[in-house]
């Protein structure tokens, strides 16, 4: 009898101990050796965040730059020159509609088959067509004229649609299936090897490359979150690895840390139009306090970005002062001197700004000064900065709430109340969706319904171009033209806080060239210039 | 000392636990609490008892109101918790035999989920924040102390004097208000008083994996998971302090109900 | 009413329970008013119009009545399919087969060992009841009780992890290491602080219930009687204990499964373990409406199968422990 009761616990322990050994089966073939840098011509990276969404341009893949796999029109080089990769020249008309492109005829996809003008129409009409995070809304149309030709058309003129020629990593039409994401097939320097999801991904030299090749055959990207590759880094395990600055001074033997500048910003955008209206979703526009000009430049003024910098990324980035710091379409007068209490305190005073009931907080007539900062609530660096702000600030007299929220929230304040942004990229594009009264109130452009014609006129300008320089010209000159501008000595509608410096632990030895300077986005694109990768030695 | 005077003891220390903690953490200033680039990441001192976080905030300061805010949002959670209890309670043992086969039936079935998971569900119906929490809790922990009820009020159904009643024609409500309730006080007070602690665990949990407060307030449970992020730097003070203390709390409220349960419990007459 | 009918009943009931859940949740997910587009759009705003919000909106088919919705929905999960998850872009039935089978090594070890230490534990404590040891025992159990699981894991990890070094940080696998390099001692390796906070943890239930069980077996008239025959210690407790407390603890064990998985979503987040539990609490901050749902369903499943065990193991030991009682 007793034999009988026990056997239905010892059933349920043996069934569950039998789940436990498949849940570790071993693996029947103990592969290659791990340890990185064991081979000269492999390296093991940690340097980024899987992408979820697979590797398929058409969908968004590669559009910070390096698509590895897959390669692009236009490239920008080390300085951030616009120059051929697959195309051989291009042509923009006279009335900058209509764009023109020479291809190689020499370029092959990984698996052998050339890439010509029918590829490239395929490719532009996937994306635009792809629901995705691409945006190609100015194409009108894209033709092939002969096999290495293709001309695209578009709705208006728009200079900056070459960083959709720079951006767009080109898919074979034969082979863009329904798993193109996770089998890609380009004609990039690398192709794809094993892709295990939420782990690792192992890519090989393209032995079909058109480019210089690197030394590098065997690439290994190991999905690590900052933390984790750091700790694989101390165990020696990876011969790259991306982490935080809270981490980035501890000594690790054997590798030293190479910090990358970006445009990867964070700045604080001021609703600046009066409280009162609402958007279709019924989502409030505009904020008093903000609204007013002397509140947002006594803020620009009393921050103390450098202080920023040293405390919450531990001296790793840079003051930033608008949203395209250090790119070819920056204006360097927009840097103002900050962290002036004095300075902004008077700018208050003479807009009519005091402490009537003398709770420290200024008031101007009935208003009192006082918004709310709204941040993304999962970003712990995002939320350093708003609450260090809004001390730093509260010496003024200024009242900053701070409060977090997911994105839904934030989208639902964003028109009347100050919100932390990051943007940085490599379009200046960016800056006309932020800035010009036309995107007002769409999508996260422009929130704050900042409006200037001046500004909104040298923009267009800028757009119409059809030389690069005379694009560059005009979108200086919106930021500050020595009379107005959307930089913080103009109309500031932004307070911008700080560019983040990228932070890399790299093997000693291993050489990985000049970086450029990295737009929105740790990670993947420190690859861009892999073939100046080496050992030295 | 006999069980009476140690839990009198008892509430009384647990009593004054709560209310210093909460004393200190409402009439603590914001200036305590302030950001101060220059004294960041300070180990425990005189100045700063339980040290200073990566923003050069006191943590001690921190620590107080984080333990307001989770004993807050305890007590209201594990109040609304006991009333759900009764009323399901009283529901299943007066209203037939249907009903108290459906209540038990909804029991199961909120047994069935895992608390923590049953939270990230609700909090993500009410989209975030501390009403998502205080519901999520709310709803969460009833059925045990519904199931206690139920057995009392069937009980003291049977008993002689409410039978009396019953035959002299009194109303079920009557019945109820006079006889019932006041019988089933001191059972919703311990049922309260074991649940608060529970609460709290649960809040700061929820908390801790990112659901309810906004990450910037001081909830004991978004310390802790801020706390995370430097446990390689060997900051053990952000994470040690805040979580001892809750500790503390939940101890001396366990231990409290505990007692109580003991003293009302005829089973234990004997020891 | 044989055991064939009792188990009948107990799965009809389960099942009603189940397709009650599955209204449920459906229904309190799609009260939610967080918008899974934005949710999918993310961080990676940077080049996102408005009019792909829409395209991508209808891609999710978030635009249908959700009556329309939850019979898409339920007769698709009828057949086993969970839909895509947001997150993970692939097949949720995949995403929680994998992350469960990772979470189970995890919750099983920790159930196993729980189990046994709390038994022993609950034993030692009952026989010798009254004593320091058994107040020491009382007393780590109840403060065990009120210990926050996440706290206690970061103790862990500051101890082990962090000042000796013994453990790694985090992760289910070694950091760096290829997939098909990864042995079952790596993860095992990883498995022990995870598995050990759990446990810990785990441990007062069991052992408070086996030395209250214990104590009122000790109590009962045929084992003073037994004392009487002159039997003590181990070979009373062997003889006589053993077989009366052993199964309540199995069945206190099953029932507690519930907590088990709750304490796995903690445990899982401090040391990034791959499995289910940080899925939930990505789908959950991440408004993954379909993963999360999965996750809730199957969960709801291993409690309840857990519970059944717990019923069934009662049911089938109930004559004898009464006959213990009261003999």
């Amino acid at each position: 009898m007793l034999t009988k009761w026990y056997t239905g616990p010892s059933v349920w322990i043996l069934a569950i101990a039998l789940l436990l050994a498949a849940g570790c089966t071993p693996d029947k073939n103990p592969g290659t050796g791990a340890e990185a840098g064991k081979k000269q011509d492999e390296l093991i990276l940690a340097i980024g965040y899987e992408p979820e969404d697979g590797f398929d341009p058409t969908t968004g893949w590669g559009r910070y730059g390096s698509p590895l796999f897959q390669s692009t029109i236009l490239k920008r080089d080390k300085d951030l020159k616009i120059v051929n990769d697959l195309a051989t020249g291009y042509e923009v008309s006279d009335d900058g509609l209509v764009w023109t492109v020479k291809l190689r005829d020499d370029v092959k996809f990984s698996d052998g088959q050339p890439l010509t003008a029918a590829d490239v129409v395929y490719t532009y009409e996937t994306a635009s067509k792809s629901g995705s995070v691409v945006d190609l809304g100015i194409l009108k149309s894209v033709e092939a004229v002969d096999p290495f030709t293709v001309k695209f058309t578009l709705n208006h003129p728009q200079s900056t649609f070459v960083n959709i020629l720079v951006a767009t990593g080109i898919v074979p039409k034969r082979a863009h299936g329904e798993d193109y994401a996770k089998k890609p097939i380009g004609s990039g320097p690398y192709k794809l090897v094993q892709w295990d999801a939420g782990q690792q991904l192992i890519v090989e030299a393209n032995p079909e490359y058109y480019g210089p090749k690197s030394v590098f055959t065997k690439l290994t990207f190991l999905f690590l979150k900052e933390d984790a590759a750091f700790a694989a880094a101390k165990a020696g395990e990876v011969d790259m690895a991306f982490v935080l600055p809270n981490v980035a001074r501890q000594e690790v033997p054997g590798m030293h840390l190479v910090t990358v500048n970006s445009v990867d910003n964070r700045g604080i955008l001021f609703p600046v139009v009066k409280a009162g209206g609402a958007t279709k979703e019924g989502a409030p526009i505009g904020n008093d306090v903000t609204a007013d000009i002397a509140i947002r430049k006594a803020i620009n003024i009393a921050i103390d970005r450098k202080k920023l910098v040293e405390g919450i990324f531990e001296g790793f980035g840079t003051p930033a002062y608008s949203v395209a710091d250090g790119m070819p379409w920056w204006n360097p007068e927009t840097v103002i001197e900050d962290a002036d209490l004095d300075q902004a305190k008077n700018i208050l005073a003479e807009a009519g700004w005091q402490d009537t009931d003398g709770d420290g907080i200024l008031e101007k007539g009935s208003l009192k000064a006082e918004f709310t900062l709204i941040y993304q609530a999962d970003d712990q660096s995002r939320q350093s900065l708003a609450i260090a702000v809004a001390d730093m600030i509260k010496p003024l007299g200024i009242n900053i709430k701070v409060e977090g929220g997911s994105w839904d929230d934030i989208a639902r304040s964003m028109h009347s109340q100050a919100v932390l942004f990051g943007w940085g990229s490599y379009d200046p594009l960016e800056m006309y969706n932020l800035y010009s009264s036309k995107t007002a109130g769409i999508g996260w452009y422009n929130t704050g319904f900042y409006a200037n014609p001046a500004v909104d006129e040298y923009m267009e300008k800028a757009l119409k171009a059809t030389t690069e320089e005379e694009a560059l010209g005009y979108w200086k000159k919106a930021q500050w033209d020595g009379k107005t501008g959307f930089g913080a000595k103009g109309d500031a509608p932004w307070a911008w806080l700080v560019n983040r410096q990228h932070l890399y632990l790299v093997r000693d030895g291993l050489d990985i060239g000049t970086p450029k300077i990295q737009p929105h986005g740790h990670g993947w694109p420190i690859t861009d210039n892999i073939v100046e990768w080496s050992w030295k030695e | 000392m006999n069980r009476r005077q140690k839990t009198i003891l008892i509430m009384l220390l647990a009593a004054l636990l709560l209310a210093g903690a909460v004393v200190s953490g409402l009439t603590l200033g914001d200036e305590r609490v302030v950001t101060n680039l220059d004294a960041r990441n300070a180990s425990p001192s005189l100045e700063h008892p339980f040290g200073t976080d990566h923003l050069g905030r006191d943590m001690l300061g921190r620590t107080l109101k984080g333990l307001t805010v989770s004993i807050g949002v305890g007590i209201i959670a594990a109040a609304a918790s006991t009333a759900i209890a009764l009323a399901m309670g009283m529901l299943a043992a007066t209203m037939g035999k249907a009903a108290d086969a459906a209540i038990s039936w909804l029991i199961d079935l909120f047994l069935g989920v895992p608390h923590l998971v049953a939270l990230i569900l609700i909090s993500f119906t009410l989209g975030g924040g501390m009403k998502g929490v205080v519901v999520g809790i709310a709803l969460t922990h009833w059925p045990s102390l519904a199931r206690i009820i139920r057995a009392e009020v069937m009980q003291l159904r049977s008993a002689e004097y409410v039978q009396v009643s019953r035959r002299l024609g009194k109303s079920r409500w009557w019945i109820a208000s006079r006889h019932i309730l006041p019988h089933l006080a001191p059972q919703l007070f311990i049922g309260f008083v074991l649940l608060f602690p529970h609460a709290i665990l649960h809040e700061a949990a929820i908390s801790f994996l990112g659901f309810g407060l906004s990450p910037h307030q001081p909830a004991i449970g978004i310390i802790l998971s801020e706390s995370m992020r430097y446990l390689t730097s060997g900051m053990w003070w952000l994470a040690f302090f805040p979580g001892i203390s809750l500790l503390v709390i939940v101890r001396a409220f366990d231990t409290l109900g505990e007692n109580l349960r003991l003293l009302t419990d005829p089973r234990s007459a004997r020891q | 009413m044989s055991l064939v009918t009792f188990i009948l009943k107990k799965l009809l009931r389960m099942a009603s329970l189940l397709i009650a859940l599955c209204v449920l949740s459906f229904w309190l997910a799609s009260c939610s008013p967080l918008d899974p587009v934005q949710a999918y759009v993310g961080a990676d705003m940077t080049r996102v119009s408005s009019e792909q919000r829409e395209m991508i909106a209808e891609y999710w088919g978030v635009n249908k009545p959700p009556l329309e919705r939850f019979f898409h929905w339920s007769s698709a999960v009828m057949h086993g399919d969970f839909g895509t998850s947001m997150i993970f872009r692939r097949p949720v039935a995949e995403v929680i087969g994998e992350r469960f089978t990772a979470s189970l090594a995890l919750m099983s070890t920790a159930w196993l060992l729980s189990g046994a230490l709390g038994f022993a534990l609950g034993a030692v404590a009952g026989m010798k009841q009254g004593t320091w040891i058994d107040r020491l025992i009382k007393w780590y159990c109840l403060t065990l009780a009120s210990t926050p699981a996440f706290w206690l894991g970061l103790l862990l990890v500051m101890v082990f992890a962090v000042w000796l070094g013994w453990f790694p940080v985090g992760l289910g696998v070694p950091a760096g290491k290829l997939a098909e390099d990864v042995t079952i001692a790596n993860r095992l390796y990883h498995l022990i602080l995870p598995a050990l906070t759990l446990s810990i943890l785990g441990v007062a239930n069991v052992a408070l219930h086996t030395r209250q069980k214990l104590a009122d077996v000790l109590a009962s008239d045929y084992i003073l009687f037994a004392r009487a025959r002159g039997e003590k210690g181990l070979r009373l407790f062997w003889r006589h204990g053993l077989r009366n407390v052993a199964l309540p603890a199995v069945t206190i064990q099953f029932a507690s499964i519930s907590e088990l998985i709750g304490g796995t979503v903690l445990a899982e987040q401090i040391f990034s373990y791959p499995g289910l539990g940080q899925a939930a609490v990505q789908a959950g901050l991440r408004s993954d409406v379909p993963l999360l749902l999965g996750i809730v369903i199957c969960s709801a499943h291993f409690v309840f199968v857990g519970n059944l065990a717990a019923d069934i193991i009662y049911r089938v030991v109930d004559p004898r422990i009464r006959k213990g009682e009261s003999a």
